[in-house]
């Protein structure tokens, strides 16, 4: 089941002299399947935070809908459900952390009852217990980060978007919310994030899509992904390989790397990789590891929004 | 509605109202302990007619009342102009959206929280007044409180037109000139061109525009002016053209900023 529909999402902001200024948003369409973290990347101004805006209700599509829980984005009570902590986010400083908690807790329709019970144990879990009873505008850019954190969680969201949670975050910080990240979607909570920092997007996420100028270009697991086609390493224990190699008359295209005693070779295609093997089987080499290559996910990103540039132009 | 209170506090808005509603009334008792209230009473009613003693304490009243109101009005508008727009600040705004509540709802509780402020202040001012009135003349005289509504419904009105220039602006300024130009100079002008406009031209067009605005721009002159002073004397409000249209103006107001606040990008 889907948490999240996106179906052909369109917007386009016009100048106030009615012609057309910027396509933000072009035909987006992609699913976020229910209890999973779903990655959302591009570059500044790829139309992240436009397509969130528009699934809250914060900005209208000029055309396309989007669906949260089955139920169309148009209809606001489906919101109940739903918990966000936006990007640069302002509450009203006047606030203590408690308060603010207790304010937006209240907007969000969650049960009256256990509201202080929930701000209690969401403050103990961001780390602020200590801080709840001061005023916000005290509090530093890494406490408000984590303060929104818990506000986006007071409802008991069924699912939760998340614009640039780490922000401004220590890398403890970082790490103690990617735990919260990794209990919710434990707890069967879909989580929806928007983030420049790739490294953790790919620590936490399942599923990503990367936009870029408002079109989508990729989406899938960041394993399938990542992964390079047909490419591998070799690692073997051996003292003469290239020796081997070159003697063997076979017309291997390898450079192999000496490293702690034996090699590491990489490997293009699966008839080289299975010709190779039998290679190594018959001079009775010891194969340590066969693993396939992968590239960063921080290359893989540079690389779709480069080619995407290039094809735009 | 409750936090818009609550804004307000924080804001020092209270604080505010209060300090300059208490130097009116020190201002009204150090006034009357200088001056012998009964001499005065005594030189207004030459007559000497004990029937005429409530009309001079009315009189001196609506002075006083005269003299406040401009300066309530203009510090509620002041004070209360940037409740919708800090709504709508960056990053505040989104917080407020993405909650399920309808953007009418978030609307009209920032619309209704800024009258309870000005109510609840408005209220402080002309109840002290009148009380420190009413025990000094010893005479107890309720029908001035109801200035108290006068006052509230005409900031209510000029409070839609600073609701509807957030929303269009998202910002402050405009809408308070626009409550200013209308509370100090067009109103009363429109208010006094309604009447004489068929003395002062025999054109037919300037003679429909000027009626035509009269009706159309709220009527903040006649409301604070002669139907408040009507119901404070007993004569009651013999005109409710005023009341009503300046009604009108504040229900068209407040659907035009739900309809532009329904649409808007954030």
């Amino acid at each position: 089941m889907n948490a999240i529909e996106i179906i052909g999402l369109t917007k386009i902001y016009f100048s106030s002299g009615g012609r057309k200024k910027v396509e933000a948003l072009k035909d987006v369409s992609f699913e976020v399947a229910t209890g999973s973290i779903f990655g959302l990347l591009g570059p500044n101004g790829a139309g992240k935070t436009t397509l969130i805006k528009i699934i809250l209700g914060i900005t209208h599509p000029t055309t396309g809908t989007a669906m949260l829980l089955n139920t169309s984005i148009d209809n606001y009570f489906i919101r109940r459900k739903i918990g966000y902590l936006p990007e640069n986010h302002k509450y009203p400083t006047y606030l203590t952390g408690v308060e603010v908690l207790k304010y937006f807790g209240q907007l969000a329709g969650a049960e009256p009852t256990s509201l202080k019970k929930k701000t209690d144990e969401l403050l103990e879990l961001v780390k602020l217990s200590n801080w709840k009873k001061n005023k916000i505008k005290t509090y530093s850019k890494g406490m408000m980060q984590r303060l929104g954190l818990a506000q986006a969680l007071i409802n008991d969201p069924e699912i939760i978007f998340l614009d640039e949670p780490t922000d401004g975050v220590d890398p403890i910080g970082r790490k103690e919310i990617r735990d919260i990240l990794a209990d919710l979607k434990a707890q069967g909570k879909t989580i929806f994030l928007n983030s420049h920092l790739l490294s953790e997007v790919e620590l936490v996420t399942d599923r990503i899509a990367i936009l870029n100028k408002g079109v989508l270009l990729k989406i899938g697991s960041v394993t399938e992904l990542t992964e390079k086609k047909e490419e591998y390493k070799i690692s073997v224990d051996a003292e003469n390989l290239i020796e081997e190699i070159a003697s063997s008359g076979r017309s291997f295209h390898l450079k192999p790397q000496k490293i702690n005693g034996g090699y590491s070779i990489n490997v293009s295609g699966d008839e080289e990789l299975n010709l190779f093997i039998d290679f190594l089987r018959s001079k009775n080499y010891l194969i340590k590891e066969i693993v396939p290559l992968k590239s960063s996910l921080e290359d893989l990103f540079i690389n779709i929004v480069n080619e995407s540039e290039k094809g735009m132009k | 509605m409750l936090y818009t209170l609550r804004e307000a506090f924080a804001r020092k808005v209270f604080l505010f109202f209060m300090i300059i509603s208490g130097l009116i009334l020190l201002t009204e008792i150090v006034i009357f302990s200088m001056v012998d209230t009964e001499k005065i009473i005594a030189s207004l009613n030459s007559t000497g007619d004990p029937l005429m003693r409530g009309q001079i304490i009315e009189k001196i009243e609506l002075a006083v009342y005269s003299f406040i109101t401009s300066l309530l009005l203009l510090l509620a508008i002041f004070a209360s102009a940037s409740f919708v727009p800090n709504m709508l600040e960056k990053g505040t705004v989104d917080l407020f959206l993405s909650k399920p509540i309808s953007r009418s709802q978030l609307l009209l509780g920032k619309y209704f929280g800024g009258l309870l402020v000005v109510f609840i202040n408005i209220s402080f001012l002309i109840l002290g007044m009148w009380l420190l009135v009413s025990f000094k003349f010893s005479y107890w005289d309720f029908s001035f409180l109801s200035t108290i509504l006068f006052i509230v419904f005409t900031f209510a009105v000029l409070y839609s037109l600073l609701v509807f220039f957030g929303v269009l602006t998202q910002g402050s300024t405009a809408g308070m000139m626009i409550a200013y130009f209308i509370y100090i100079i067009l109103s009363p002008l429109l208010a006094q061109a309604y009447i004489q406009i068929d003395v002062w031209t025999e054109n037919k067009i300037y003679i429909y525009l000027v009626k035509g605005l009269y009706y159309i721009v709220p009527k903040t002159a006649e409301l604070l002016g002669t139907d408040a002073i009507n119901v404070v004397t007993g004569a009651g409000i013999d005109d409710y053209q005023p009341i009503i249209t300046s009604f009108l103006f504040l229900i068209l107001m407040l659907g035009f900023s739900i309809v532009l606040f329904r649409k808007k990008d954030f």
